[in-house]
């Protein structure tokens, strides 16, 4: 809302002029100001003057030859607009003047005949973009007095983004009021004099939908339609409304000035004088005043004569029914309206109107009588209307002021400072509420305030006015905070990661059908199954991820695509499946994952850059490290053909039998449809089973006898995993093994050797030749029998 | 005996010219090898008179130990020439970075996120999350928003299609949906931040993503007023933006929360002068706030007259662009390498 100072003095004395002062005002009494704009006039040296006569130019046919008094007698100006005759009041720029930064006005020849000066159209003056013609204004001007004095200028405009809870500051008087309480000073509201009127309102009102509230209507007959006073133009130009013509002005005129949004009908287009308020029919249509022609719903409230719609109920009039230029009797509209059917209906047909943007909020009902008199009132006076006697109040529930009660200490609860009961009762008075007693309080809040409905809410008026500022600080602290186990190691696992050469990554959430095709997946995997959005931005977008996977190799490839040679990629976050929560219930699973991708080398690399090419053994690393790291023993790799993986190089990761992850490569047509080149590694994990808190470790006292170490290379079938051969070593090794680890391994035709070292060692003694020599014998026994395995060499 | 005192004579002399390890094994040799002077000597006590044995050994034993000495420290002399020699020839030049070890990065909004949620912590605050994918009570009715308030239209909030079309479902708009799902699990006291990933409906532009984080906070007891929310958001924004960073609390209107603020913080860049990063106003616009409408109180089981609370929330990449004076929004989640490795 855009607020001049000029026009809000009428309302109320303020003590200061200081706009960065009076901008913190607003601000703290909860009115955020966006913009403060000063405007200074774009001229100098105008006068008002009167033209007199008008004649043909004697050497010219596009231009006349008026004869104009600016106070001093008649004076020839030669003027190119046709939009005025004898008699017109008009803005004069005498030789002097100056126009727009430094165009100065002389007194020159114009064909021959010598022009004192120039008359201005709006946009010379700087008032408005209309050049059509000069600009006429209204009788009664003192003539030769200076422009200037009748502009309010320069003025302030301060640009209010007021919250939608606060339909009462959707208006000048409103925010005097605001102001008002802040200076704890009086303010004035319009009481418009009707004490002139001839005959007797004959319209009869309907209201058939309780969603309208209230509709008052008046009635104004024989105006003459014309442009509206300048101060009135300009006062409307500053609050951003195009000035239209007398009538439309003073209906956005009035809407400014007391907040209620009120309509001109043209009186003698409204059928048999009967309006009715009803709910539109199915199929109904209406062209707006903006020329649209609406499809309406029943949903939709319309205003209507017996016949059709004449407008939708605070959103926008209809074309038929609008004041014209023709137009001699008016009918003025002032209703109440059910705020979230405004809403809608402006949402419904985006139509996002002044009307709607008070109606949405709630307008006060018990305004609508005043706005009415107070249009009567300026339509009579700048449009030589006669207001019709009477006035057509349908009102079927009138609304009563709430009352609330506020027990005093709840103010103190909630603010945190002892206010007195009397301080209160003060400073809701400033606001109009009506207090009585002193604990607890009775309050009585003005229908204008429909945000205030509890103690709550006076608390927060007490707040506003008390000022922000005013309150004291503390810093409560809680007894048993702290981040959880789990939360500790999900940082540890994020560095680990680091710790390999993967960044972390946040991509989208969103993914699309097209990017999960490309995976290659199987029918039926749930990963397919994604959850739809509704409303997506765009198709891209249009389905929850169910893996990170996808939005990594984009980041993967973007990366390339920007001339990086490797790229490491981790994120941690959730994916979504179409299943219910097992731990929430109504929502979808949506389980944590860790997923990484690399391309390229990642983590060391020499001189010249290269580092060991990444391959299913990069992914394998980063997971034993995070095993070793997180001290997850119990975990388990598991060679397999994994759809969308290259079917020698992946695996999953199992936990107790169950799969939580899987790594390997991506297979290479999956990489190329990603435009990726080379062997890329992925993996998915789990997060839960990660990060879930092991418990406390048990130390184990490290033994002060040395070691025995020996290797082993057993000849196995080429298709039995070493992991297999080692952890049937492991266990038949017994009590006595310290670390056994995968030492060699090399493929021969349908076998491969397996070596394995192992270091025994005793908590008690130093081991025994037949210590070793009896483990030695076990293991090769077990292998044997479990793996078929032949010890090499033997 | 002479044949001895030559040997002692010459035996510095020429254990010194020998200038290899090689070398000085032969000359070891010569000088009291088997077939030495000295071992042939000894050999031959036996056959010296009785009387003149002991002093000729002692002699002899004497000259011994002296070549052994004299062998020794021209040994350790060679030998410590000998590996000069070669670290010289094992110079390299270390500027030259002939091993790269590449550690990854942090996510700048993972570092501001667990950077907020510390300085909670350090106040005794726990950490709490919740679903991305949310019912709309939860988003919206628990938190005192009406089925016709503006922001549930699907101009504002994503909806998904999901399990039975009259639970709506959507992806939260703000972290709040997470203090009704922690109050209902929690009795008060309670001290949580939430951090997390939020949707609007949205276009990318430069400071909007339909995906973006907020970190919320909420504390509940006894006896929580205004001036707690007043000074703990101080407390936050000294720690967050330096010592010597100001609050002001400007009236505010969110369905939450009753009183509502917006907290602004004075520009930590110029300290209030005006400059780029305030957009000249001295003042950044940080985050919203207010004491916890009785209406979420009730919605979530807790007793609005027996307990009060603060709430707020903010914008993690809002956060991290004013501080770090990031341009676009789109920078957080490209993933661009030459990004991520400048969020150290």
């Amino acid at each position: 809302m855009k607020v001049s100072l000029s026009w809000l003095r009428d309302y109320v004395d303020l003590p200061i002029g200081d706009p960065a002062v009076l901008a913190d005002i607003f601000a703290n009494l909860g009115h955020e100001v966006e913009g403060v704009e000063t405007i200074e006039p774009q001229f100098a040296g105008v006068l008002v003057g009167k033209v007199l006569t008008v004649q043909a130019h004697p050497n010219a046919d596009k231009v006349r030859l008026c004869s104009v008094d600016t106070g001093d007698g008649p004076t020839d100006i030669v003027c190119g607009a046709w939009n005025f005759e004898a008699g017109a009041t008009v803005a004069v720029a005498v030789p002097g003047a100056v126009l727009g930064r430094d165009f100065t006005i002389t007194r020159r020849e114009i064909r021959g005949v010598v022009s004192n000066g120039m008359i201005c159209s709006s946009k010379e003056l700087g008032l408005g973009e209309d050049h059509d013609g000069i600009l006429v204004l209204e009788d009664g001007l003192p003539i030769g007095t200076p422009f200037v004095d009748h502009l309010e200028l320069p003025d302030v405009v301060f640009d209010l983004s007021i919250t939608p809870n606060r339909p009462d500051a959707m208006s000048m008087v409103g925010l005097a009021r605001e102001l008002a309480a802040h200076f704890d000073m009086s303010y004035r509201t319009p009481s418009p004099d009707l004490t002139v009127t001839s005959g007797q309102i004959d319209l009869r009102v309907d209201i058939e939908d309780d969603r309208c509230r209230r509709f008052v209507a008046r009635e104004v007959r024989g105006v003459h339609v014309r442009p509206a006073p300048l101060w009135m133009a300009q006062r409307l130009v500053k609050a951003g409304v195009r000035s239209i013509s007398n009538i439309v002005d003073v209906s956005n005129y009035v809407m400014l000035e007391l907040g209620q949004p009120t309509h001109a009908f043209d009186m003698d287009k409204v059928a048999d004088s009967h309006i009715v308020v009803r709910a539109a029919n199915p199929q109904e249509t209406l062209v707006t005043l903006d020329g649209v022609e609406r499809q309406l719903t029943p949903e939709d409230l319309v205003v209507a004569d017996v016949r059709q719609g004449s407008s939708l109920a605070g959103t926008m009039g209809g074309l038929e029914s609008e004041v014209s230029d023709t137009t001699v009797n008016v009918l003025i509209e002032c209703a109440s309206w059910d705020p979230p059917t405004v809403m809608r209906m402006s949402r419904r047909h985006g139509l996002r109107s002044e009307a709607s943007a008070r109606f949405e909020r709630g307008v006060d009902p018990n305004l609508p009588r005043l706005a009415a008199d107070r249009m009567a009132e300026l339509i009579a006076a700048h449009a030589d209307g006669t207001i019709v006697g009477g006035v057509v109040d349908n009102y079927p529930a009138p609304i009563e002021p709430l009352t609330v009660v506020l027990p005093i200490d709840e103010v103190e609860r909630i603010l945190g400072v002892p206010i007195l009961s009397e301080q209160v009762t003060d400073l809701l008075g400033r606001l109009e509420f009506s207090v009585t007693g002193a604990d607890p309080l009775t309050v009585v809040v003005p229908t204008n305030r429909p945000d205030v409905t509890r103690a709550i809410d006076l608390i927060e008026e007490v707040a506003r006015l008390y000022g922000f500022d005013n309150f004291p600080s503390r810093v409560p602290t809680g007894g048993d905070g702290g981040l959880s186990p789990e939360q500790r190691r999900l940082r540890t696992l994020r560095l680990v990661v680091r710790g390999h050469g993967f960044s972390e990554a946040h991509t989208s959430t969103f993914t699309g059908y097209a990017d999960l095709a490309m995976l290659g997946l199987p029918q039926g995997d749930r990963r397919l199954q994604a959850i739809e959005v509704k409303n997506p931005l765009r198709e891209e977008e249009s389905l929850m991820r169910t893996t990170l996977i996808p939005g990594l190799l984009q980041s993967a490839r973007f990366n390339l695509a920007h001339g990086a040679a490797s790229v490491g990629l981790f994120e941690i976050g959730k994916v979504f499946f179409n299943e219910d929560s097992p731990e929430l219930g109504l929502v979808p699973d949506q389980p944590e994952v860790l997923a990484f991708v690399a391309v390229g080398s990642v983590g060391s690399a020499d001189l010249a850059g290269f580092g060991r090419p990444v391959d299913v053994f990069t992914g394998m690393a980063l997971w034993r490290t995070i095993v070793g790291q997180l001290g997850l023993g119990e975990y388990r790799i598991a060679q397999a053909e994994i759809a969308g993986l290259h079917p020698g190089r992946g695996g999953y990761i199992e936990r107790q039998g169950e799969v939580v992850g899987h790594i390997g490569e991506l297979h290479p047509s999956v990489a190329r449809s990603f435009d990726l080149p080379g062997r890329v590694v992925v993996g998915e994990l789990a997060l839960g089973p990660i990060i879930a808190d092991p418990g406390l470790w048990a130390f184990a006292e490290p033994s002060v006898f040395p070691p025995s170490e020996f290797d082993l290379s057993f000849e196995v079938a080429a298709t039995i995993p070493a992991a297999s051969v080692l952890a049937e070593s492991v266990r038949a090794c017994g009590d006595l093994l310290e670390v056994a680890d995968v030492f060699d391994e090399f493929l021969r035709g349908e076998t491969k050797a397996v070596g394995i070292r192992f270091r025994l060692r005793a908590g008690d003694r130093t081991l025994t030749a037949d210590d070793v020599t009896a483990a030695r014998e076990r293991i090769v026994a077990a292998v044997a029998a479990a793996a078929g395995a032949r010890l090499r060499g033997a | 005996m002479d044949e001895l005192e030559q040997v002692a004579d010459d035996a510095p002399g020429l254990v010194g010219a020998v200038n290899s390890l090689e070398g000085l094994k032969g000359v070891e040799t010569e000088l009291i090898g088997k077939n030495s002077v000295i071992s042939r000597m000894r050999r031959g006590l036996s056959a010296l008179d009785p009387d003149d044995r002991p002093t000729a050994g002692a002699r002899i034993n004497e000259v011994f130990t002296g070549v052994q000495v004299v062998i020794a420290d021209r040994r350790r002399a060679l030998e410590i020439a000998e590996e000069n020699t070669l670290l010289v020839s094992d110079r390299v030049d270390v500027t030259v970075p002939n091993h790269r070890v590449t550690l990854g990065t942090e996510h700048l909004l993972t570092t501001v996120m667990d950077e907020v949620s510390d300085i909670f912590v350090s106040l005794g605050y726990r950490v709490a999350t919740g679903p991305e994918v949310e019912t709309a009570w939860y988003n919206f009715d628990a938190l005192n928003t009406p089925s016709t308030h503006p922001a549930r239209a699907e101009s504002d909030t994503l909806y998904v299609d999901f399990g039975d079309p009259s639970d709506e479902m959507l992806l939260r708009t703000h972290t709040s949906p997470v203090q009704a799902r922690y109050m209902q699990d929690h009795v008060p006291p309670v001290h949580v931040v939430v951090p997390g990933r939020v949707f609007r409906a949205d276009s990318l532009d430069a400071t909007h993503s339909p995906v973006f984080h907020q970190v919320e906070g909420l504390v509940v007891d006894t006896d929580i007023t205004f001036a707690d929310l007043k000074g703990t958001l101080e407390y936050f924004a000294k720690a967050f933006f330096g010592d010597g960073r100001v609050i002001k609390l400007i009236p505010h209107f969110f369905p939450f929360t009753e009183p509502s603020a917006e907290m602004h913080v004075s520009c930590f860049a110029c300290d209030g002068s005006g400059c780029r990063v305030c957009s000249n106003s001295g003042w950044i616009e940080l985050m919203g706030c207010g004491m916890v409408d009785p209406n979420v109180f009730e919605a979530v089981g807790y007793d609005p007259s027996a307990v009060s609370g603060f709430a707020f929330g903010m914008g993690v990449e809002r956060l991290a662009m004013v501080r770090h004076g990031i341009t676009h929004i789109k920078h957080f989640f490209e993933n661009d390498l030459r990004v991520l490795g400048q969020f150290v």
